[in-house]
Formats: C-alpha cells, structure tokens, sequence
C-alpha cells in the first residue's frame, strides 16, 4: 500500500522500518505544508492510499513560544490539512494528536502554554476529523503516555540527525503505521469465539455452581468482569461473538441469566455451541451457520490442549495465547483488538452486525460432519496410569467423589472412611488414574469402584472423571482396561449404571457409546442398569490411542 | 564481544552478519549512511548497556572502532 509520511522532523529512519509498503517522505523535512499546499508537489504525483501526518509539539513551537503565535500556527497547520483532505478524498490523512513536552524552566504559576497548545490542536483535530470523512486521528500522544516520554524521545538522535525518537519510540510508532495500514489492506477478523469457564469467568460452571464463580465488580474477580466490559466493547465496534464451550448448556445459560455481574448476555452472541463435541468441529459449525470463513475467526479459550486441537485442525483460525496471569485479562482483550479486529471505523451497520449474523445462524440447521480428531488426539501423546487406590490416594478419591458432577455415572458420594473401607475389603475395588499429555500432568484426575458380586460377575458402583480431561475418550480406554483385567481375573458379567443428574450429560453420552448391553434395570428418574457379557467382547468399541501404564495392587 | 556486535550492527542495517567483518565501513558498505550510523549508535548502547558520547561518535567509521570504543570502557 502506498503511504506518505509528513513531518516536521525527520521521518527518513522511521519511514525505513515500515516494511512491505511503499513510502514517500518528501525531502527536506521542513517541507510538509508546503507540498500538502501544492498540487503540483510529488506528493500528489506518487498518489498515496494514506498520508500520515506527524507533528512535533516542540518543532511546532519552536519560534513560537507565545500563545497568540503557537495557536495561529496550530489553526494553520490544520487548514493546510483540511485543504489537501478536501483536494483528495480518496485519500486517507491519518493526522497525529500532539506531545508538547515542557519548553523549559518554569513555575506553578507559568501560562501552561505546552497545554493549551496540546487542547487547541487535540480540539481542532477531531473537529477536522468530524468535517473531514477521510481524515482520522493517530493519537500517538496516547503510544508517549504509555510508553513515557524518557523512553519515547531522545535528546542524542534529535542533536546527532533531528531524529526525534528514541530506538524504542521510532520502532513503537512503526509498528503502528504498519498496523493501519495493514488494516487497510487486509480484512479483518470478524469473529471472536470465546470459551465460557475460566475464560468469561473464574471457576468451572458445572462444578463450582453459579454462585461460585468468580466474576465480580471489584477484587478479584472483577479481571473476569472488566474482560467482559471490553469484550462488549468489542462487539459495539462490529465484532460478532459466539461462544464454544464444553459444558452443559443448562449450567452455561443460568450464569447468563440469574449471575448480577455477567455483563455479557446471551443476545450479545450471534451463535453458540455448547456441548461436548469437540471444539474444532463445533468452530466449523459456526462458520457454517454464521456463513463465515475460519479464517476470519479468533478462538480464545485458557485450556491449552483446546488451543491446540484448534491450531492443528484448523490451521486457518487465528489463536492466540491465553494470559497466564489473568490479571491481564483487560489487556489481552485489548492486544486483540489491535492485532485481529483494528479497523479504522465503525458504521453502524457494523453495530447491528451480531444481530443480522444472529438471525442468519438461528435460520441455518445444526450440522455436524466428520472431523479429524483422531490425529489430533494422537498428537497429544496421552499417558495414563491407572492402577489401585493407595493410602495416600484416599482424600482425593473422596473428594473426587464428592466435587465430580459432569462425568459422574452415579453420582455416589463417599466419605474417606467409606473409600478405605472399600479398598481395604477388596484392594483391587477402588481405582484411580493419572492423566499426563505434553502440556503437562493432569494429576489424578480419574476414579472407578468396581465391585465383585459373585464369582464370575462385577459391577461398576463408581465411573467419574474431572472435567479437565473429559472430551478426550481417556474414559473409553480406562474402561476397556479394566474390562480386560476383569475378564483375566474370570469375570464374564459386568454391571454398568447410569444415574441422570442435572448435570451429567457426560456420563450419558459415554454410557449411549457402549455396545452390547442388555438393561436390567430401569428407574422412574430415567436411571439404567446394563449388563455386558465381557467373556468374549468389549462394551468400548473406541480404539485405545493413549499409553496405559498400569499399576499393580 | 567481536560477534554480538557484528550481529547488532547487521539488525540496525538489516543485512546478513555474514556481509560484514571489524573492517565494515560507514560508507562502503550500501544500508550503512549516516543515518544508519545513528542507529548502530542506539542499538550499540541499548544493547552494550551504554552511552557513546556524543562527541566521539563523528570519530567512528568501522565496526572495529565500535569495538575498539567498547574494549577502552570495559
């Protein structure tokens, strides 16, 4: 994209940094006005798609260290803006805001010149910016604010080559040119798709319940609430949200509708998909419904395993890093917008987008089609061990018992004494496994109570698993296991229940995959028992793809 | 000492280290003109942690008087 740099020093060593655009600096940098004031001047013949004004505040001043002078002069800088913005409105002025550091030595009483200079050029800025469709604000005031102006400037590179800016603050303001204008050639992300628990919130939803959640107004949990304020901020410059979240939608909903501190609502979002599908799929879907391409979507979830699913399935989503110190949420938010979702302006129609996209989605029927999940499960390198529940397992097969509400498939809760005394009558009865992937160790994360009933028959009093490995068919190959061990052991019949809760719709999905059993029993509550004739055939029909490490009694 | 400030040179004239030796020289070699000389001077100073007077800069043409000034402070 062709670009010209005006300036009042010299912009030669910032206009090298721009890279991938063509630039035009006119020579001799007191030469700006001059050549904005000339259709003749080789500005107007190299044609630039933008022109960035840069002003120094003290070059402005210098001279002019008056307040009658110093605001002339603002006001004609500004109408040689305005002339050359009316002569080409094809072309975009992307015009500085203005940094007067001081000029000198003063008092507490001194005319505050530097300041009025700053108000009468920030004021007759943004009414140019307002006359003038094709002229916008580059506030680099803001980039000196946050970056400091002992970092910004430099008193070396001014005196060695009217380089105002330090290293740091020429880069700092490259980056920003190449962000406007990389926003101006490249369309930009349309889509912010963001998980739910420990994403919007802090806490797991179906485990922690509404009321333990945090997100709150201030303290702690107010990082979750003010990502969620600039989220919505997000939105009302045209970004359309749509939620992927492993959960049940029940629990999901019922934050959305009964937490006081959810700023985000439902109608915010143009789509959701909350289930326990995989993520990749659930993305495709939402590109389908919404009628967008993947790559126009930016996928936020804290979970890196999720992250990664996405990246290797879909290559053409953008995913960033989740902030491991979530008090920098507010930030992270804000890093997005500038590298994903800047645009120049937004249009109204950019404001009602979530809810055309909304009306498009609730028209398009769910879909679902074969993704490549397998790959990506291999490519986790999984480990399991499983083995019997030791002493010192005891607390956290209790507590497991006790928390565990998604994959559950009885819900049982035990106390400590209950889980001792049961490995103490059979040590085999009580299992526990440990996940590990490459991102690191899940910890013990997974518990089954298998109870011997006769001779040649078990049942399955106790199958749950923490949420934080669910998803991934780790349940599928512990089970297969420990059918394998009972059958070794002479076991033939294998007793399996499942018990529905609110919030066990894991369980259910499991139970619904297990092949070839035979109910025996049925409650009211819609609660089944199934017997497996595990002599010759597996219930689990999935392929094991994880290392099984098991342990001994 | 010699290689870290051969590669902060070549990434302030965003040429290959292997395009320049000590003997490199303002001027001859095409990215370095004077205004890539003040920006060797910044990235030299952030990157060595110090501060080339202003004074001895104009008496600075090679990548071995960078170096020589650097030796002479430590």
């Amino acid at each position: 994209m062709k670009f010209a740099l005006l300036s009042n020093v010299n912009v030669d060593s910032l206009a090298r940094r721009v890279a991938g655009h063509e630039g035009y600096v006119p020579e001799g940098f007191g030469a700006w006005t001059r050549e904005l004031a000339d259709p003749a001047a080789p500005l107007w013949a190299f044609a630039p798609a933008v022109v960035f004004v840069l002003v120094d505040g003290r070059e402005l001043l210098r001279g002019r260290d008056e307040p009658g002078a110093a605001e002339s002069e603002v006001d004609a800088q500004l109408g040689w803006i305005e002339g050359a913005a009316a002569r080409a409105p094809g072309t975009k002025f992307l015009v500085s805001s203005l940094d007067v550091p001081p000029l000198g030595p003063r008092t507490l009483r001194h005319p505050f010149l530097e300041r009025r200079v700053e108000e009468r050029w920030r004021a007759g800025l943004a009414a140019l910016a307002t006359r003038c469709a094709n002229v916008y604000v580059l506030d680099t005031k803001e980039l000196v604010e946050e970056h400091g102006r002992a970092a910004f400037y430099s008193s070396k590179r001014w005196y060695l080559g009217a380089l105002r800016w330090s290293l740091d603050g020429e880069k700092l303001l490259a980056r920003e040119l190449v962000r406007v204008l990389g926003a101006l050639s490249a369309a930009p992300k349309k889509c912010l798709v963001l998980d739910l628990d420990n994403t919007l919130w802090g806490g797991i939803v179906g485990e922690d319940g509404v009321a333990g959640l945090r997100l709150a107004e201030t303290g702690e949990g107010a990082r979750y609430k003010d990502f969620q304020r600039r989220i919505l901020r997000l939105k009302e410059l045209g970004v359309v949200l749509a939620i992927v979240s492993k959960n049940n939608p029940d629990d999901a909903f019922e934050v959305f509708d009964t937490h006081p501190q959810m700023v985000l609502r439902r109608g915010d979002f143009a789509a959701h998909r909350i289930n326990w599908t995989p993520k990749p799929q659930n993305l495709r879907d939402l590109a389908a419904d919404l009628d967008l391409g993947l790559d126009s979507f930016v996928f936020v979830d804290d979970n890196p395993v999720e992250r990664e699913a996405v990246r290797s399935e879909l290559p053409e989503v953008t995913v960033p890093e989740f902030p491991s110190d979530t008090t920098r949420l507010p930030e992270f938010l804000d890093a997005l917008h500038r590298e994903h979702f800047f645009a120049l302006e937004s249009t109204d129609e950019d404001r009602q987008r979530t809810a055309s996209y909304l009306a498009n989605a609730q028209r398009a029927a769910a879909r679902t089609s074969a993704g490549s999940i397998e790959e990506f499960l291999a490519g986790l390198a999984t480990r399991i061990t499983l083995g019997p529940a030791r002493e010192d397992d005891v607390a956290r097969v209790a507590q497991l018992t006790q928390k565990t509400n998604q994959f559950n498939l009885t819900t049982r809760r035990y106390t400590e004494q209950e889980i001792d005394a049961f490995r103490r009558a059979d040590p085999r009865s009580v299992l526990v496994a440990s996940v590990a992937d490459k991102y690191g160790d899940n910890g013990k994360v997974c518990v089954l109570i298998v109870r011997r009933t006769g001779a040649h028959a078990a049942e399955l009093d106790t199958f749950l698993m923490s949420c934080r490995v669910m998803g991934r068919y780790i349940e599928d190959q512990i089970l297969g296991h420990v059918v394998e061990t009972l059958r070794a052991a002479g076991v033939t019949a294998l007793r399996v229940t499942f018990a529905p809760t609110k919030k066990n719709a894991p369980a259910r999905s499991f139970v619904e995959r297990l092949d070839g059993g035979r109910v025996v029993a049925e409650t009211p509550e819609g609660g089944r028992t199934w017997e497996f004739d595990i002599a010759a055939a597996s219930p689990v029909t999935r392929p094991p793809y994880a290392e099984l490490v098991a342990g001994d009694a | 000492m010699e290689e870290k400030l051969i590669a902060v040179v070549a990434a302030a004239l965003d040429v290959p280290a292997s395009s320049l030796t000590l003997d490199s020289r303002l001027g001859d070699v095409e990215a370095w003109d004077s205004l890539a000389q003040i920006n060797i001077v910044s990235e030299i100073e952030s990157a060595f942690g110090a501060e080339i007077p202003i004074e001895e800069i104009g008496s600075i043409e090679t990548v071995r008087d960078f170096l020589r000034w650097l030796g002479e402070r430590a």
